[in-house]
């Protein structure tokens, strides 16, 4: 019996050759588009779970709010918290840790490297359980500045990986070079780990004091984490760490001091907010508190998971519909094999487990091509998203089941619409009937399920024009200075040589400007102060105190990215007074300097023009007693991707703060010109590794994550129409047959080749009008919500030319896919369609 | 009106070679009814769509009202078909999902006349083989011989003046077949030329000429006096 099933099943798929390949492509595709989302998604809901304990480790994330700006919020905390916190909180915490990142040179031998070094407590493998190649937890972390790598850093610097008591320097992080040793070799970090490490230090003490970075309570520079002691949750930690906010911690003496007392409702905590949050909720929810921020490693997008996922199961619907209209639309055919095993005596049941059975074995068939395909594509998929997934199917058992059972599913799923309708048919009226079992309810079922496909095919596709449309715009809005024909020079390490360097640079005729400042555009790190507007020793204004963003310049930094002032001057030598001052010990003295506001920060003052501001005093926060004097209005400039907006800064000249080179140059030969950069940097600044970039290619990564999203949307829809289009071709051609008699009596009473193919063009253009006419208000809701994300955004109207050109365009393929099939069978003669009854 | 000159018709399949027809010399009048008759597979089908222009001759002369149309294109044979002859077949081919009108008005529907007219014309001849109760209808709703007068009625209602009949008769009783039978003749007298494939000796006799055929030839021609 099961043999007879397997023959037929067989000779069915070989017989009905291009039903089959359509069947089974089309499923393919629909399995592979799938499975390459799923990957993706397992890899990105998967993050950190591989950690000892994962479930028991928390991080902090601090948030500070005030009335007049928006929350200042980050996923990092204050330096002094984790000790504190871990004392106070004994019943419910293990142990904790603070992690602090710096962008460092690395020197080993005459050999210097740009590396990203984490600082940590002697507490990090309490917390982190990670496997050791070489020394243990014990053993490593004895003393400050003993140096844990990874096995790939290791073979990096020392091309083996048993390098305990190596010695490298770490340059630039403190005052002096620090000497490390290696204390331990641990495995490499999978892709899944938000953590992203690869050279750990344990803080030196002496730093930590020297540090204001690490030694404070109001400035959130480190990433602390704690072990919860096991059977805590969260909420009980969360609450314990709230109480110590309100009541116990030195916030609360602070507050006092600034504010004075506190209102008898108001809480520290509602003004300053400490989160805690799972680790393995990290890579997807930490941009919820990331502010203007990021974090350790690139932040996951929840939403992009859920999306992707929809679109996923949307494919496999796409490509299940195709096979259910295929596999009913032959019921015809098949009609008489079930009448007679009917008549023969086959139950209901056995003739729908048959097809059931053949549903499964095409299924089957499909998943073997689409991992096949998926193998095959994986480099590619990994390229374009920058990852590193794979598809281990020999050691990954719980994929493999995972797969078949999805196989399953759909071969049930898919299948059993077929079985139970064919299973259902009535043997005699089956035999004596020369016409197809075809009833009215399964041929408007099918329309309707194409009419499915399509509204899928169609939204997935509008959004797809729209998050394009979106991406063009927000990268040609204009940012309010020229980016083209710069370089980026990281100059932190350069130290005294900063003049000498500038100075060779200037000689290249290449260059024609060479200015200084704290970021460079699209390296913003949201530093914050409190700017007072003064009036000799008093507070003037009605809005005097204003929480500005601050960066600072050198002089012609404006002048080379070719800002113009709105009002007043821009920081200028000849003045000779524009310079934040520093005392003999590096202090900020009783003196006076110049600021230059942006217009939105003019705004936040209260003032109504840019001269009216002009002349004016401020105080900062950070050089208490200096006078500094508005000298200029800029317009305001876009910092940063368009996504954040602009902030209200304060752009001051504090030349300490300078860390970063912009380079104007013209040249055909970039290469050449990147050459003699890096050679002048090798003559001044020896023993530090060069770290240039052109600037539009900075802000292209601004967008790296979009165009990422842009990509995976477009192959994956172009894919769910080509999988739609399968399913419309074969049901066109399915059609076209079971309409050849109507077609041959039509072509003799006169209908030219021209009318028939109108007539069956037009039969499927039905179903893709009704289709856009679903899915345009669907994509468009749905575009609503996502644009309203960005600050600036395309004009909402282009919506509706998006749908209907999207429209148009896949009435036009499904044409395309119909025509060639219906100009085929309107050119083929009449009397064989006549006599075939 | 017509006139075969050695027509032959040959069906290749990758083996085999089947000659349908073999020098076949045929004139029709205008005005004539012609029955062709012989034995299954002697080539009557295959003749009389070669004279509807469905199927085109292998070698040989095809001359309709005086034109050589062996070597028409595609396109012209449809207009020629579609102004000058009507076709009624053994199983009626009428389209199910059309209502008997609607079925009649095809044959107009690439006549570019306009609506109103096709359905005057439609009602006219829909009277005229006794259906016009029944326009409405689905063909399922009808008998065989309803269905075979609808198929008549579509066969000439563009007032084409040569009905190409396939056994019209063949799969309906003897009743309804002298029906149609009764409705050919009376077609003829009013002008019509007939060509009719038919098994049936009875059925022959109401033509004026009968074509007997073997093995792809014309073996007899008898002519009945009128």
């Amino acid at each position: 019996m099961f043999k007879n099933y397997l023959i037929t099943a067989w000779r069915n798929i070989i017989k009905n050759g291009i039903f089959s390949l359509i069947n089974i492509s089309g499923l393919a595709l629909g399995l592979m588009s799938c499975i390459l989302i799923m990957l993706f998604v397992r890899e990105e809901t998967g993050f950190d779970k591989w950690l000892t304990d994962s479930d028991r480790i928390v991080r902090m994330h601090s948030a500070y709010y005030n009335p007049d700006n928006p929350p200042f919020l980050t996923v990092r905390s204050a330096g002094n918290m984790m000790e504190a916190v871990r004392d106070y909180a004994k019943n419910e915490v293990e142990d904790g840790v603070r992690l602090i990142r710096f962008g460092a040179s690395v020197r080993k031998d005459d050999s210097a490297l740009a590396e990203q070094v984490t600082f940590v407590d002697g507490s990090f493998f309490n917390i982190f359980d990670l496997s050791f190649v070489h020394g243990s937890k014990e053993s490593s972390f004895k003393k400050p500045n003993d140096l844990v790598i990874t096995e790939e850093t290791a073979i990096k610097y020392f091309g083996k990986t048993d390098v305990i008591g190596e010695v490298m320097t770490v340059c630039c992080v403190g005052p002096e070079p620090s000497t490390v040793a290696v204390s331990g070799v641990i495995e490499n970090l999978p892709d899944a780990s938000h953590l992203d490490l690869d050279m750990i230090v344990y803080i030196d003490p002496v730093i930590v004091e020297n540090n204001s970075g690490l030694n404070t309570w109001t400035s959130v520079n480190v990433y602390t984490y704690f072990k919860m002691r096991p059977g805590i949750s969260l909420e009980q930690f969360q609450q314990r760490l709230t109480y110590w906010i309100d009541n116990e911690s030195p916030f609360v003496q602070m507050f006092e001091e600034n504010f004075g007392e506190l209102a008898a409702d108001a809480k520290i905590s509602d003004n300053m907010r400490h989160k805690l949050m799972y680790l393995e909720d990290l890579h997807l929810r930490a941009r919820e508190d990331a502010g203007n921020m990021g974090d350790l490693s690139p932040m996951g997008d929840k939403t992009l998971i859920i999306t992707f996922s929809i679109v996923a199961a949307l494919i496999l619907l796409i490509a299940c519909i195709n096979f259910m209209n295929l596999s009913t639309a032959r019921v015809s055919h098949r009609a008489r094999e079930v009448a007679m095993r009917k008549v023969l005596g086959a139950s209901r049941g056995q003739v729908a487990v048959q097809f059931l059975g053949e549903a499964i074995v095409i299924v089957l068939i499909s998943l073997i091509l689409a991992l096949a395909l998926v193998e095959l594509l994986l480099p590619l998929y990994n390229q374009a998203l920058g990852r590193q997934l794979e598809l281990s199917l020999f050691s990954d058992l719980k994929l493999v089941f995972a797969l078949l059972g999805l196989g399953l599913l759909i071969g049930l799923g898919a299948g059993s619409y077929p079985a139970i309708f064919l299973s259902g048919f009535q043997p005699g009226h089956l035999l004596r009937s020369s016409k197809g079992a075809e009833s009215k309810t399964s041929s408007s079922l099918r329309l309707i399920l194409v009419v499915v496909q399509f509204a899928t095919s169609i939204t997935l596709v509008v959004c797809t024009a729209v998050i394009y449309a979106q991406t063009q715009y927000a990268q040609s809005v204009d940012v309010g200075y020229v980016s083209e024909d710069k370089l980026v020079l990281n100059i932190r390490g350069a130290g005294d040589n900063r003049q000498r360097l500038r100075h060779e640079l200037l000689k290249l005729p290449e260059i024609s400007s060479v200015v200084y400042s704290s970021e460079s555009p699209t390296q913003d790190n949201e530093n914050n102060n409190q700017f007072t507007l003064l009036d000799g020793e008093h507070v003037v204004g009605e809005n005097p105190q204003v929480l500005l963003n601050y960066h600072d310049m050198g002089y012609g930094f404006f002048e080379a990215y070719k800002v113009k002032p709105l009002a007043g001057r821009l920081f200028s030598e000849d003045f000779g007074s524009d310079e934040i001052k520093q005392d003999s010990d590096g202090q900020n003295g009783q003196l006076s300097a110049s600021v230059i506001l942006n217009e939105s920060a003019l705004r936040k003052f209260g003032f109504t023009s840019p001269q009216q501001a002009i002349g004016k005093t401020l105080e900062s926060g950070n050089y208490k007693g200096q006078a500094l004097t508005i000298i200029g209005i800029v317009p305001d400039i876009y910092f940063r991707s368009i996504k954040f907006g602009v902030r209200p800064t304060a752009y001051t000249m504090n030349t300490n703060r300078l860390r970063v080179a912009s380079l104007t140059f013209s040249t055909n030969n970039v290469a050449a010109l990147m050459e003699k950069v890096e050679s002048i940097w090798k003559q001044t600044v020896p023993m530090q590794p060069i770290e240039l970039q052109f600037l539009d290619e900075m802000m292209k990564a601004q967008y790296a994550e979009e165009s990422i999203q842009l990509k995976m949307f477009s192959v994956f829809s172009l894919l769910a129409i080509v999988i739609a289009c399968l399913g419309l071709y074969g049901l066109a051609s399915f059609t076209t047959e079971r309409r050849t008699r109507e077609i041959g009596i039509r072509k003799v009473m006169g209908a030219s080749v021209k009318d028939i193919v109108a007539l069956l063009i037009w039969q499927f253009s039905k179903p893709v009008i009704i289709a856009n006419l679903i899915a345009w208000p669907i994509s468009i809701y749905a575009m609503l919500i996502w644009l309203e994300s960005f600050s600036y955004r395309i004009d909402i109207l282009w919506l509706g030319p998006i749908c209907l050109v999207v429209g148009g365009s896949l009435l036009l393929v499904a044409w395309a896919t119909v025509g060639g099939n219906a100009a085929k069978v309107a050119r083929a003669n009449p009397i064989k369609a006549l006599r075939q009854e | 009106m017509l006139k075969l000159h050695n027509l032959c018709r040959m069906y290749r399949t990758d083996e085999v070679e089947t000659v349908a027809l073999n020098n076949v010399n045929i004139e029709i009048q205008k005005g004539e009814f012609v029955a062709i008759m012989g034995p299954s597979g002697c080539g009557k089908s295959t003749l009389l769509n070669l004279i509807g222009m469905l199927d085109s001759p292998s070698s040989g002369q095809y001359i309709f009202n005086d034109e050589d149309i062996s070597s028409y294109s595609e396109k012209q044979l449809s207009a020629v078909r579609k102004h000058h002859i009507g076709f009624i077949f053994q199983n009626f081919n009428l389209i199910e999902e059309l209502t008997v009108a609607e079925n009649i008005e095809l044959a107009l529907l690439y006549h570019n006349i306009p609506a109103a007219e096709r359905k005057e014309k439609v009602l006219a001849v829909m009277d005229m083989v006794g259906v016009a109760h029944r326009g409405k209808h689905m063909p399922s709703q009808l008998s065989g011989g309803q269905q075979q007068r609808v198929a008549v009625a579509r066969a000439v209602v563009g007032n084409q003046g040569l009905i190409l009949a396939d056994e019209p008769t063949g799969n309906l009783d003897s009743a309804h077949g002298q029906e149609v039978m009764e409705m050919l003749r009376s077609l003829n007298q009013q002008g019509s030329t007939i060509v009719m494939v038919t098994h049936s000796p009875a059925h022959a006799d109401y033509a004026n000429r009968t074509i007997n055929l073997f093995d792809g030839a014309v073996v007899t021609q008898s002519v009945r006096a009128a």
